[in-house]
């Protein structure tokens, strides 16, 4: 039957649902309640740039010109050749008729032996080489990294005697903004972030940025919790990242010194018991 | 005006109606919650990965993750 009772220190409410009795409200359970509020403006979370690696793979060979130049012994040489003895005319005293006469000569050919001696001379040529040169190259990676950062953002709240509460629940109500949108390495493009424009409460942990490889798998994690650690609230920031590599040689991540992210918070968090 | 007190042979109001017999109000349990109040973190990453943890307790990871992080089951509570 629906009603109300209290004794000593415990009120306790009922009620009575299709013959059914239902505790609302019991002072003897445990119930949660919220024993403090604080407010926390701009909290800073800071996420650096991600770094590279170059890493060396091996050498690939590259054509080359090279002028060269080489001293060439030209041995002597006897050549054979053709000497033209030109004819003439000649005027001849003829002594039986007391003449003079004009007497020609035919020219002829005439074959001599000429001698060209040996020498050195210097000779150059452009020489193609298909693999003349070796040069290094380089393929990149982003660096893996574990990154983790525990801050104290509040005190608990305390007993009268300025005991901290052993408090049993946190809920944490967030608003958020990213002022510095870090950029995938890879792409001109920012890193996707799961951080509502509006208010949004959580219990624990926030996945704040992620980013996947081809395949779909995880590569990039970014994310915050928020809990009590003996007398403080704590803000935990964590960052993790697998090591990718650039799939191209010889050119690094266009955009690794951009992946830097920042957020500002303002947190509005409610701690809870269930028991006094 | 709100009401202060009220006792009726089904109702029972108080304190500006925050506290009526009418409303559910939650309460820790030890079996047969209707919900969790998560306490702490529950969430981890590693090797690039992530692993959440439910409000029972129970650890997923997408596939990636390679720490060892393990979270506790949140409270029970129902309604």
């Amino acid at each position: 039957m629906s009603g109300f009772t209290a004794s000593n220190s415990r009120i306790r409410v009922v009620e009575t649902v299709s013959n059914v009795d239902e505790t609302v409200f019991d002072t003897d359970n445990d119930m949660p309640h919220i024993v403090g509020t604080t407010y926390l403006s701009n909290v800073a979370v800071d996420f650096d740039d991600l770094d590279e690696t170059q890493n060396y793979v091996g050498e690939e060979c590259s054509p080359t010109y090279t002028l060269e130049t080489v001293l060439v012994w030209n041995p002597a040489v006897w050549d054979f050749t053709w000497v033209w003895n030109p004819g003439s005319w000649d005027w001849v005293y003829n002594w039986s008729y007391s003449t003079t006469d004009r007497v020609s000569t035919y020219g002829f050919f005439s074959q001599e032996r000429v001698y060209t001696p040996g020498f050195y001379e210097w000779q150059s040529e452009w020489v193609y080489d298909p693999c003349g040169t070796y040069v290094p190259y380089y393929e990149y990676s982003v660096d893996a990294e574990e990154y983790s950062s525990v801050t104290n953002i509040a005190n608990l709240p305390t007993d009268e005697d300025g005991t901290a509460l052993d408090i049993d629940f946190v809920i944490v109500q967030a608003t958020g903004t990213r002022s510095t949108g870090g950029k995938d390495p890879r792409f001109n493009q920012a890193l996707p972030t799961t951080v509502p424009t509006k208010t949004f409460s959580f219990q624990g942990s926030v996945l704040l940025e992620s980013s996947g490889e081809a395949s779909g798998d995880s590569w990039f994690r970014r994310i915050m919790s928020v809990y009590p650690s003996g007398s403080k609230l704590k803000l935990k920031v964590q960052e993790s990242v697998k090591s990718i590599s650039r799939g191209a040689y010889n050119t690094g991540f266009p955009h690794i010194d951009e992946s830097r992210s920042t957020y500002s918070f303002n947190l509005k968090v409610f701690f809870g018991k269930f028991r006094q | 005006m709100a009401i202060v007190l009220s006792i009726t042979p089904t109702r029972f109001r108080a304190s500006g109606s925050k506290l009526d017999s009418q409303r559910r109000y939650i309460s820790k349990v030890s079996s047969g919650e209707d919900l969790r109040f998560v306490n702490g973190q529950n969430m981890d990453v590693s090797g690039g990965g992530l692993r959440y943890v439910t409000p029972t307790g129970a650890n997923v990871d997408d596939g990636v993750y390679t720490g060892s992080f393990s979270g506790s089951a949140g409270t029970r509570v129902k309604v």
